[in-house]
C-alpha cells in the first residue's frame, strides 16, 4: 500500500496517544490502589464489588450488634450469678434455722439477716447497664423491682388445722412484723380466748376472747377476724405477717438484637421470670418475705418448707444462667464466624477491586518500555526524508 | 512545422508541461497537511503527431488536465463510519457524565450511604433511647436523601445540557447542507467534461465528512457533478443546488423531535429515522437512556420511602405525638383515598383495613379506638372518624388544591397509632420518616428533625396502649428491610436494585466505549486507505520535483541545441 505523509504522522500520533492512555490508566490504578476508576471500566465487577462492600459493611454492623449483645448477656449473667450466690447463702441460713436447736432470738436475728438479703436481691435485680435496667423488659427506664407499701398478709394457719381467720386493717408501723396468735382456752369463736406475741413467742399480750371481730392486735392498726365456724383447740397458733412486698414493675418483653440476616437474638431476661415480684412458683421475693415471717414467728417447720422452695428456685435460676452462658457462647461462635467471613469478603474485595501492585508495576514497566521504544522509532521515522539526501 | 523551429516548438511545449508539473508538485507539497486535500497530478500526453512523408512524427508533450487522486467508494465508507464514530463518541461522553454520578468505585457512593442508613437503624435498635443514635440516624437519613436528590437533580441537569447542545448542532447541519448546495452550484458552473474543479470537490467532500459527524447521511453523485444528500430515512437534505433545513422542538412528552422542512412548506418528523452522528446520540441519551435511569432511581426512592414509612408510621418514639400533619395531599376531600391519583402512595392503600389510634393523658391513662378504612373512605371521612375520638381533634388543612390531614391531641393529651393494616397512614404520610415521592423530593420528616425523640424505634401495644422506652421492634423491622426483597423493584433488595442500576449505566457506557473503539478502528483504517490514494507523500513529490526539474533542464538543452543548429545554418552564408 502507498504510504502518504498523513498516514505516517497520524499513525505516530494515534499510537503514542494509545500508549499514553494505557500508561495513565496503569498509573491511576497504582496511585489510587483501585483497579477500576469508573463504573464503565468493568460494570459487572464493579457491581460485584458494590455487593461485597455491602456485605462487608453489614457484617461489621452485625459484629457491632454482637458486641452489644455480649455486653447485655454478660451483664445479665453476672447479675444472676451474684443472685445465685446469695441464694446459696440464704439457703444455708435457712437450713440452719430449719433445725429445732435454734432459739427464738437466734431466729429473730436470722430474720434480720434475711431482710438484708432481701434488700440485696432487690438491688442486684435493679442492676443497670449503660443506664438501662437489665431486667425490666422494654421498660428500661423503670426499676424492675420496687418495695410497695406495708401490706398485712393473710393469716398463715397451723398445719392440719381446719379453722379459719382473716386479717385486715391499715398498718401504721415502720418495721416489718409478724404477729403470732395463740389460743389459750379452747372453744368455738366467741368462747375461746387468745393471746398475741410480736417477738416469736417470747413475750405475750394479755389474753382476750375470740370474736368474729375484727379485733385489733398490737398497736399498729392490724386487725384479726376469727372464723365464725371455727372450733379452736388450746395451743393452736397462726401468724399474721406485715411486710413491704416487692413487685415487678417491668413488662414481659425481651430485648432482641439483629445478629444476622433475618436472625435476632434475645439478650435480656424478664425480671419477674428470673427473680420474681409477680407471684407464682419461683418468686424469690415472696419466698424471702415468707422465710422472714417464718423466722419471726420462730416456725422451724415452715422455714424448712421455704428451704425447699429456695432450692427449687435455685434450680430454676441455674437453668437460666446456663442459658445465658450458652447464649454468650453463641455470640462468640457468631463473632468468630463473622471474623472468618469478613476476612474472606475483604480478600474478595481486595482481589476484585484492589490493584495488584506487582502486576501493575510490571505492566507499568513494560508500558514505559513500549512507550520509549515507540518514541524512538517515531523520531527515526519522522527524520527519514528524501530531503536529507538531496 | 518540422525542422529546427519544430524542435524549438517541441522544447517549448516540454518546458511548459514540466513547469506545470513542478507547479502541481509544489501545490501538493504545500498542501501536505491540509485536511481533506487530495493530491493532484498533471496528466501528460503526447501532442498529436505531424504527418510526414515517412510517417507521423511525434510532436512533443501536452498537458490534458489536472486530476485529483480520489476514490469515491473509500470516501463514502469513511463518511459512514465517521458518522457512527461520532455517534458513539457523543454517547460515551454523555454517558460518562451520567456514570460519574454513580461512580461507586469512589467513597461516598449511594450504596455506601444506604448501608450506613441501615447501620444507623441497627445502632438505634441496640440502644432505642440513645439520643446520639437518634441524631446519627437523622444525619445519615439526611445525607442519603441529599444523595438521592443530588443525583436526580444532576440527571435532569444532564438532560438540559444535552438539550442545549441540540440547537447548535442542528444549526451546523443546516449550514453544512447549505454550503454543499452552494458548492454543487459552483462546481457545476466551473467544470467542463474534461476539467474538474478539484479544490471545490475537495471542499465539498470535507463538508460531507463534517456533516456525517453530526448526522447520519447517504449521498450520491449525479451525472452533472453535483451530489445529493439524504438523511438515513430518505428525506432530502441537499438536492442539486437546493438545501432543506432541519429544526427541532420539545414535544409535550419532553422528548426532542427533529423536524425536516421540505420543499413547499412540507414538514416531517424524522427523529425516529436518525441513525448515526452526534445528533442521534444526544437524542438517544436524552430521551431513552437517562429517562430509564431516572425511572430506576425514582422507583428505588419510592420503594425506600414506602418501605420505611410503612413501618415507621405504625411505630412510636420515646414520646407520643401531640400534633401531626400528613405529608401527602389529595385534591378532593370527598374522593376515596384508595387509588386516588393525587395521593402519591394512594395505590398502596389496602381496603378494607384498620388502624388503632391511642390517646394518652398526662398520667398514663390510655384509650384505644379502631379506625376502619374501606375502599370508599375519603379524607373527610377519615378526618371525621379521627375527630370523633375523645380528646383528639382532626381537621383538613387546605392550601390551594392540596388538602392535608392534621391531627392534634387535646391539651394535656398525646396520641399515637398502631397496627395499620390499611397502609393509609403511610399513604397519607402521618408519623412518617421520609417525605417526598421520588428521588428528587426525598427528604426527612421535619417533625423528627426538630424532635428526634419522635423517631419510632418501638411500637404501641394495640391492646394495652403501653409503649415502653426500651422497645426496639420497629427499629429491628427496619433493619431487616435491608435484606428484604421488594416487589416494586423486580424482586430485588434495595441494594441489589441500586447495584443493577449502576451496572446498567456502566454497561451502557462500556458498550458505547467499545463501539467507539470499534468505529475508531474502522475510521482509522478507511482514513489510511483514503490517504494511501489521496494523501501527499513528500518522497513521491520530491522525486517528481526532480523528475520535472531534470526534464525541464533537458528541454532547455533542446532549445540550446536547436539554437546552435540554427546558428550553424546561418553561419554557412558568411
Amino acid at each position: 500500500m502507498r504510504v502518504s505523509m498523513p498516514t505516517i504522522f497520524n499513525n505516530i500520533q494515534t499510537q503514542l496517544q494509545r500508549l499514553v492512555e494505557d500508561l495513565q490508566h496503569t498509573n491511576a490504578t497504582i496511585a489510587t490502589g483501585r483497579k477500576y476508576q469508573q463504573i464503565s471500566d468493568n460494570p459487572l465487577e464493579v457491581g460485584a464489588l458494590i455487593g461485597l462492600d455491602r456485605d462487608s459493611t453489614q457484617i461489621t454492623q452485625y459484629q457491632r450488634n454482637l458486641d452489644t449483645a455480649y455486653d447485655w448477656l454478660a451483664a445479665t449473667e453476672t447479675t444472676l450469678t451474684n443472685i445465685n450466690q446469695l441464694v446459696s447463702s440464704t439457703a444455708a441460713l435457712a437450713e440452719q434455722m430449719a433445725t429445732g436447736t435454734y432459739t427464738a432470738q437466734q431466729r429473730a436475728a436470722a430474720a434480720q439477716q434475711v431482710q438484708q438479703y432481701l434488700e440485696e436481691f432487690m438491688q442486684m435485680g435493679n442492676t443497670r447497664y449503660q443506664g438501662h435496667y437489665l431486667l425490666s423488659g422494654y421498660k428500661i427506664d423503670t426499676e424492675p423491682f420496687a418495695e410497695q407499701a406495708f401490706a398485712i398478709q393473710p393469716p398463715q394457719m397451723q398445719a392440719g388445722s381446719t379453722n379459719t381467720a382473716s386479717s385486715s386493717g391499715a398498718y401504721t408501723g415502720t418495721e416489718s412484723v409478724t404477729y403470732m396468735v395463740e389460743i389459750v382456752a379452747a372453744g368455738a369463736t366467741g368462747a375461746a380466748t387468745y393471746r398475741v406475741s410480736e417477738d416469736g413467742g417470747q413475750t405475750w399480750s394479755a389474753t382476750n376472747t375470740t370474736a368474729v371481730g375484727p379485733l385489733a392486735i398490737g398497736s399498729d392498726g392490724v386487725q384479726v377476724s376469727f372464723g365464725a365456724a371455727s372450733n379452736w383447740s388450746a395451743g393452736e397458733r397462726f401468724t399474721i405477717s406485715v411486710y413491704q412486698p416487692i413487685t415487678y414493675q417491668g413488662d414481659n418483653n425481651t430485648l432482641d438484637l439483629a445478629i444476622g440476616r433475618g436472625t435476632t437474638m434475645q439478650v435480656s431476661q424478664v425480671g419477674s421470670e428470673v427473680v420474681g415480684g409477680a407471684g407464682g412458683g419461683n418468686d424469690l421475693f415472696q419466698i424471702m418475705a415468707q422465710l422472714k415471717s417464718n423466722l419471726e414467728a420462730n416456725n422451724a417447720g415452715e422455714v424448712g418448707k421455704r428451704l425447699e422452695e429456695l432450692r427449687d428456685y435455685q434450680a430454676h435460676l441455674t437453668a437460666v444462667i446456663a442459658g445465658q452462658g450458652a447464649a454468650l457462647n453463641r455470640v462468640e461462635i457468631k463473632q468468630n464466624a463473622y471474623d472468618t467471613i469478613q476476612e474472606e469478603v475483604t480478600q474478595s474485595i481486595a482481589k476484585k477491586g484492589d490493584t495488584d501492585l506487582v502486576e501493575a508495576a510490571n505492566a507499568m514497566a513494560s508500558k514505559q518500555l513500549a512507550y520509549q521504544a515507540a518514541l524512538q522509532a517515531s523520531t527515526m521515522v519522522m527524520n527519514l526524508s528524501l530531503l536529507n539526501y538531496l | 512545422m518540422s525542422g529546427i523551429l519544430g524542435l524549438m516548438d517541441i522544447a517549448k511545449r516540454a518546458l511548459a508541461a514540466n513547469q506545470l508539473g513542478v507547479e502541481v508538485t509544489g501545490n501538493n507539497i504545500s498542501n501536505v497537511n491540509t485536511p481533506g486535500y487530495s493530491r493532484q497530478r498533471a496528466i501528460f500526453e503526447t501532442s498529436p503527431a505531424l504527418p510526414m512523408p515517412y510517417g507521423p512524427l511525434g510532436y512533443g508533450v501536452r498537458v490534458s488536465g489536472i486530476e485529483r487522486a480520489f476514490d469515491p467508494l473509500v470516501a463514502a465508507r469513511l463518511d459512514q463510519n465517521t458518522s457512527m464514530l461520532a455517534d458513539y463518541q457523543a454517547r460515551k461522553a454523555d454517558l460518562d457524565q451520567v456514570a460519574s454520578l454513580f461512580n461507586e468505585t469512589r467513597d461516598g457512593g449511594l450504596s455506601q450511604l444506604l448501608s450506613e442508613f441501615w447501620d444507623a437503624w441497627s445502632d438505634l435498635a441496640n440502644n432505642p433511647t440513645g439520643s446520639g443514635e437518634r441524631q446519627t440516624l437523622l444525619g445519615q437519613a439526611q445525607t442519603l436523601a441529599d444523595a438521592f436528590s443530588f443525583r436526580a437533580d444532576q440527571l435532569v441537569q444532564a438532560r438540559n445540557d444535552i438539550t442545549m447542545r441540540i440547537g447548535p448542532i442542528i444549526e451546523e447541519i443546516n449550514t453544512h447542507a447549505a454550503r454543499i448546495a452552494q458548492l454543487n452550484g459552483e462546481i457545476q458552473a466551473i467544470e467542463t467534461p474534461e476539467h474538474h474543479a478539484n479544490d471545490l470537490r475537495d471542499e465539498r467532500q470535507s463538508e460531507l465528512n463534517q456533516l456525517s459527524e453530526l448526522i447520519g447521511i447517504r449521498y450520491y453523485t449525479t451525472g452533472d457533478g453535483t451530489i445529493n444528500v439524504t438523511l438515513a430515512n430518505g428525506a432530502s437534505l441537499v438536492q442539486s443546488m437546493d438545501s432543506y433545513s432541519l429544526r427541532y422542538e420539545i414535544t409535550p412528552g419532553d422528548t426532542v423531535a427533529v423536524i425536516w422542512q421540505g420543499p413547499g412548506g412540507t414538514e416531517e418528523d424524522v427523529t425516529s429515522g436518525l441513525n448515526g452522528g452526534e445528533l442521534s446520540a444526544h437524542i438517544a441519551v436524552r430521551d431513552t437512556l437517562i429517562p430509564q435511569f431516572q425511572n430506576d432511581l425514582d422507583s428505588l426512592a419510592q420503594e425506600l420511602i414506602a418501605g420505611v414509612n410503612t413501618l415507621h408510621s405504625q411505630g412510636v418514639g420515646l414520646e407520643m405525638l401531640t400534633t401531626a400533619t400528613s405529608s401527602y395531599f389529595v385534591d378532593s376531600t370527598a374522593a376515596p383515598l384508595q387509588n386516588n391519583p393525587s395521593l402519591a402512595f394512594g395505590d398502596r392503600i389496602l381496603a378494607p383495613g384498620q388502624f388503632t389510634v391511642h390517646v394518652e393523658d398526662g398520667s398514663g391513662g390510655t384509650a384505644a379506638t379502631v379506625i376502619n378504612i374501606t375502599s370508599t373512605t375519603s379524607l373527610a371521612d377519615l378526618a371525621a372518624a379521627l375527630d370523633a375520638v375523645p380528646n383528639l381533634n382532626a381537621a383538613i388543612v387546605t392550601n390551594g388544591s392540596e388538602n392535608r390531614l392534621q391531627i392534634t391531641a387535646a391539651s394535656g393529651y398525646s396520641f399515637g397509632v398502631s397496627a395499620d393494616t390499611s397502609n393509609v397512614l403511610m399513604a397519607l404520610g402521618v408519623n412518617n420518616f421520609f417525605t417526598g415521592d421520588n428521588a428528587w423530593s426525598l427528604g426527612v420528616n421535619n417533625a423528627l428533625v426538630s424532635d428526634p425523640d419522635l423517631i419510632a424505634a418501638g411500637q404501641i401495644d394495640t391492646l394495652s396502649g403501653a409503649h415502653p422506652q426500651g422497645d426496639n421492634r420497629t427499629a429491628l423491622a427496619l433493619v431487616e428491610l435491608e435484606n428484604q426483597t421488594v416487589t416494586g423493584l423486580g424482586g430485588l433488595t434495595f441494594e441489589d436494585a441500586y447495584r443493577q442500576l449502576v451496572t446498567d449505566i456502566g454497561l451502557e457506557a462500556e458498550e458505547a466505549g467499545n463501539k467507539q473503539d470499534f468505529y475508531q478502528g474502522l475510521v482509522d483504517q478507511f482514513t489510511e486507505l483514503r490517504d494511501s490514494v489521496s494523501g501527499v507523500s513528500l518522497d513521491d513529490e520530491l522525486t517528481n520535483l526532480i523528475r520535472f526539474q531534470r526534464a525541464y533542464q533537458a528541454a532547455a538543452q533542446m532549445i540550446s541545441v536547436a539554437d546552435e543548429m540554427l546558428q550553424a545554418l546561418l553561419g554557412i552564408k558568411e
